[in-house]
């Protein structure tokens, strides 16, 4: 059961305070009568965005809104603008109309009661038919009191915003069975007599009209003297305390919310959302603080992919914070038969942060980034390296992550991250000084080198495999401007082209970190190389790019002096709408040989790989003492990446290569066969990962991303 | 050269981006907290890629302190006049008076028709405007007995109580180009509100179009001061001087205060969504230009 307040918007009064005050005794909903026509009232719309910008948490709505006085597609735009600026917290209720007078003489219709619920109707699918963004086509409605001809339909509303209709009329206590998702009316108008009447007429329409009745969501408005014993029969869905009287808003608070809030047993989503849930999930167990994402949620087609990936899980949970990634976990310990990803920001290569029937444990909202001292800071595993980069550029400051700034940090951080400063400063994780992870079991541990020094080790390089990293503590390095050089050479010759470019990076100072991309051979084909420099000085940028430019015909070329910060930039908000599933695989190599590149060429040719990639490691990276962390293969001066179409035919071109490697970047791998676990890690790791793997997960909680735990 | 004589207020000109949802929210502070004067957003109401404007408005007034906001300009073909006059007059008192109501007869009637609005010609559409000033100012008025009566030939209200008032004399904008609308503010505004970019002419061209505002003002018995005139502007800043609006602070401040005391404009409001550029607008060029204008007065 839910509650709010319905506050007098009496512009002498203060109803911007009492909603405040309602806010901080846990009201879930505050309402303002609207009544246009009134100048001791404010306007109510106006009202409804002052206050949601004055409120972090409750949920607004007018109690109802005058809908003769209110275009309804204006309306709709307003509602989504609205619910998108508070975050979801707008919620509509209309009235059809009253006062007949008083709305004629600010130049509005008046309408007979039939013509009343009429042009409610047209309005109910106005507005919802605008709110329903993901159809491509206008919105057309040729009604008897509305027409809006044409109109583009948006934006999207942050969360399906329910309509609600105040009413009395059996006429319109049909068009709610029929159509609306709640009704709002007042216990002094109605009676319980006639309410019990009116939940009965709405039922037998909805029922008529093919409804769940438990979709529709009963709301009334109650004065403070009404009893709790009476209170109790009402059968409410949401009661609203119409007072202006703080002491009585504190006493409901306190007696009376408490005693009826046990007793709630309501599903919160209507029938139809419901019914797009999967089998195996315990979605009435879902804590309440997960915040979660189910199938049939607005909120669902933005999260159930990933960057590289098409997913469809179950459920995605959304913890804000430590104590609620433990309740999230426990939920998904609970649910042994479904897959389980953990998400940071989305972008995983061969991680399964998305699923299909599954639960996703999303920590992008745990995004904290904190400077803690000098080159220290702290920052949670859903924050992204565009963020991070921009907060430390104004100290002087840089951490090397990926080559992507919307990359989240807790994938990149547990497995590696190979990036831009990958040769003068190593690894992200070989910054990593302590970290905050949440195990299988639920216990909270800060790990570093002196506390569970071999859970330290053991995240640094197979994190996935150990818990829910919440909050990571770098180091990070003193980086000014640097050079960025984007160079397109032929590549009409692949082999001599590799091989160049690795012996031209191999011989370059660690201030150059370069990638190569390249396609599969054809004519007039070029490979794009991306390189860093980390120097501020034109002269030195310019003479560490010149080798590289130097390894084939230049067709093009472009070097900037940039922040790092601006690298990483990018455009902050998008949502992932990834499709199939990536076919990638990895390979670490120390020199790219003739003999490998001419492999390599070889794999271009046979189709199999559409994208391939080089990217530099070694320098800062090898000069760490392999067993210092699980990330092992430290000799590689390349991470080589391939990405095709299908797993079976990438396997197959990608196998021949295999001898020539040293290892597996984990990241970058997406084949499930269990050989790839001895890529990744030389026997001595392999060992000791999985010891501590009996030891920490021994049921096998963490499972799905190159699983540690059966001794394949 | 004319110059009216009013204290320069600067102000920007922000998109309503309905995503990220909090992008103009995010600028409106940052111009808040820069120390500008003022923050405006178009409104188009039948476009889904922004916010309505007036909930925007609402929102970002509640979010910020000192600075004032308006539309630039409200679509008054899609909004109700009697319901816009209290409407302003309950976001100037809970702001406490940093409303002003910039406003323009419509454009794109095609989308305005596509919406369920009316569509109107230009003659229509500036007497539909001069008729809701007239409810505008008969609304926020309740020293006046008796209810609105406005029988107009667009909009007629029939009785309507008087009141709210607002908190401040908010003052009426006019987003215009042509005769009529300029001879409407020079009868009845209390500010003109162009955009640079839409004068072929450039700055040469404020000259007969204000002529053609003080002339009905004094037409109409009032002073052509009694007039602000505004200007959307763009630009960009850039170590060297490239031309109008596009070099450093220093050079920009020469140009606006050009403008001030050839052309009498008072509020420049600058368009972009940038927020180093707003605070660098607001640090430097503000200033600037302040002391350029008041040594020359």
């Amino acid at each position: 059961m839910e509650f709010g307040t319905s506050i007098t918007p009496a512009n002498g009064g203060d109803p911007v305070g009492l909603a405040r005050r309602s806010e901080e005794l846990g009201f879930d909903l505050v309402t303002f009568q609207d009544h246009p026509y009134q100048p001791r009232f404010h306007d109510t719309w106006t009202l409804l965005a002052w206050v949601a910008g004055q409120t972090e948490r409750v949920r607004l709505a007018g109690n109802v809104l005058n809908l003769p006085l209110r275009d309804p597609a204006l309306l709709a735009r307003s509602a989504a603008s609205l619910d998108l600026l508070s975050g979801g917290r707008l919620e509509l209720a209309l009235g059809a109309g009253g006062f007949w007078d008083a709305i004629e003489a600010m130049g509005g219709p008046r309408r007979e009661p039939r013509a009343a619920v009429e042009a409610t109707d047209e309005a109910i699918d106005i507005i919802r038919g605008l709110h329903h963004a993901g159809d491509p086509t206008p919105f057309r409605s040729e009604g008897t009191h509305y027409r809006v001809p044409n109109a583009q339909r948006g934006p999207l509303p942050a969360h399906h915003i329910p309509i609600w209709l105040g009413a009395l009329g059996p006429r319109m206590l049909r068009l709610i069975g029929r159509k609306a998702d709640g009704w709002l009316p007042s216990l002094g108008r109605v009676g319980v007599d006639g309410l019990r009447a009116g939940n009965k007429l709405i039922d037998e329409a909805a029922v008529a009209a093919g409804r769940d009745p438990a979709d529709i969501r009963r709301l009334v408005n109650v004065t403070p003297d009404v009893p709790l014993e009476v209170l109790q029969t009402l059968e409410a869905d949401t009661l609203i305390l119409y007072t202006d009287d703080v002491s009585e808003m504190e006493r409901f608070a306190r007696e009376v919310m408490p005693v009826l809030r046990a007793t709630n047993r309501r599903p919160t989503r209507p029938s139809w959302a419901r019914a797009k849930r999967r089998p195996g999930i315990d979605y009435d167990g879902v804590p309440r603080s997960a915040d979660a994402v189910e199938p049939g949620d607005i909120d669902f087609p933005r999260l159930k992919s990933t960057y590289l990936r098409g997913g469809n899980p179950g459920i995605i949970l959304r913890p804000r914070t430590t104590a609620e990634v433990v309740e999230a976990l426990a939920f998904a310990r609970r649910h042994r038969t479904v897959p389980l990803g953990i998400r940071s920001g989305g972008h995983g290569v061969s991680g399964r942060s998305t699923n299909d029937g599954g639960i996703v444990l999303s920590v992008a909202r745990l995004n904290h980034i904190e400077v803690v001292g000098d080159r220290r800071v702290r920052v949670g595993p859903g924050a992204r390296w565009s963020d991070i980069a921009r907060t430390l550029a104004p100290h002087g400051w840089a951490l090397t992550s990926g080559d992507y700034g919307g990359v989240g940090v807790g994938g990149l951080t547990t497995a590696g991250g190979v990036g831009w400063f990958a040769r003068k400063h190593g690894l992200t994780l070989d910054h990593l000084r302590s970290a905050e992870v949440v195990l299988a079991s639920g216990q909270v541990v800060r790990v570093d080198a002196a506390h569970d020094a071999e859970l330290f080790w053991a995240i640094r390089g197979a994190g996935a495999n150990f818990g829910i990293v919440t909050d990571f503590e770098f180091d990070v390095d003193e980086v000014g401007d640097v050079g960025f050089g984007q160079l397109a050479v032929d590549a009409s010759d692949p082999a001599g082209l590799l091989e160049r470019f690795g012996a031209a990076v191999e011989a370059a100072p660690r201030e150059l970190t370069a990638s190569l991309i390249m396609g599969p051979p054809r004519r007039g084909a070029y490979a794009s190389i991306l390189a860093v420099v980390d120097s501020d000085d034109p002269e030195t940028i310019v003479s560490l790019l010149e080798p590289l430019a130097e390894i084939a015909p230049l067709v093009d070329q472009r070097v900037v002096l940039t922040p790092y910060a601006g690298l990483m930039a990018t455009d902050g908000n998008s949502h992932h709408d990834g499709q199939g599933e990536p076919a990638g695989r990895s390979g670490l190599i120390e020199h790219l040989t003739p003999a490998f590149t001419a492999d390599a060429e070889e794999l271009l040719r046979s189709g199999a790989v559409h994208f391939f990639q080089l990217r530099s490691v070694g320098g800062a990276v090898a000069d760490v003492d392999p067993m210092a962390t699980a990330y092992a293969n430290r000799s590689a001066n390349f991470s080589v990446t391939a990405l095709g179409l299908s797993q079976r035919r990438v396997d197959a071109a990608w196998d021949r290569l295999h001898h020539h490697f040293q290892g597996t970047y984990l990241n970058f791998d997406t084949d499930r066969r269990p050989e790839r676990l001895h890529d990744a890690w030389p026997p001595e790791h392999l060992t000791r990962l999985r010891d501590l793997k009996r030891r920490y997960d021994p049921d096998g909680v963490f499972r799905d991303n190159f699983y540690l735990g059966d001794d394949r | 050269m004319t110059d009216y004589g009013h204290d320069l207020q600067f102000g920007v000109f922000v998109t309503p981006a309905a995503q990220p949802a909090h992008h103009a929210v995010d600028l409106a502070v940052t111009a808040d907290r820069a120390g500008l004067d003022l923050v405006t957003f178009q409104d188009h109401p039948y476009q889904p890629h922004f916010h309505d404007t007036w909930t925007l408005l609402s929102y970002a007034a509640s979010r910020t302190s000192r600075v004032h906001v308006s539309g630039n300009v409200l679509n008054l073909p899609l909004r109700q006049p009697a319901v816009l006059a209290r409407a302003a007059a309950s976001l100037d008192l809970l702001s406490g008076g940093r409303f002003e109501l910039g406003i323009g007869a419509g454009g794109f009637w095609d989308a305005i028709a596509a919406m369920g609005g009316r569509r109107l010609s230009p003659g229509q559409s500036v007497r539909a405007l001069e008729e809701a000033i007239t409810i505008f100012r008969e609304i926020w008025n309740p020293a006046e007995r008796g209810g609105v009566r406005v029988e107009g030939e667009f909009y007629q209200v029939r009785g309507a109580k008087r009141g709210p008032a607002p908190a401040h004399d908010i003052p009426i904008w006019l987003g215009a180009y042509k005769p009529r609308m300029l001879r409407l503010i020079g009868r009845k505004a209390d500010g003109w509100l162009p955009s640079l970019g839409y004068l072929p002419g450039g700055p040469a061209e404020l000259a007969p179009l204000n002529a053609e505002i003080d002339e009905a003002a004094a037409g109409a018995g009032r002073s052509p001061s009694a007039i602000r005139r505004l200007l959307n502007v763009g630009g960009q800043f850039s170590a060297q001087a490239q031309g109008f609006l596009n070099g450093p602070p220093d050079q920009w401040a020469e140009d606006l205060a050009g403008l001030t005391l050839e052309h009498g404009v008072s509020t420049f409001i600058l368009a972009g969504d940038d927020a180093a550029t707003i605070e660098r607008y607001a640090a430097e060029v503000a200033p600037a230009t302040r002391e350029l204008v008041a040594a020359a007065r």
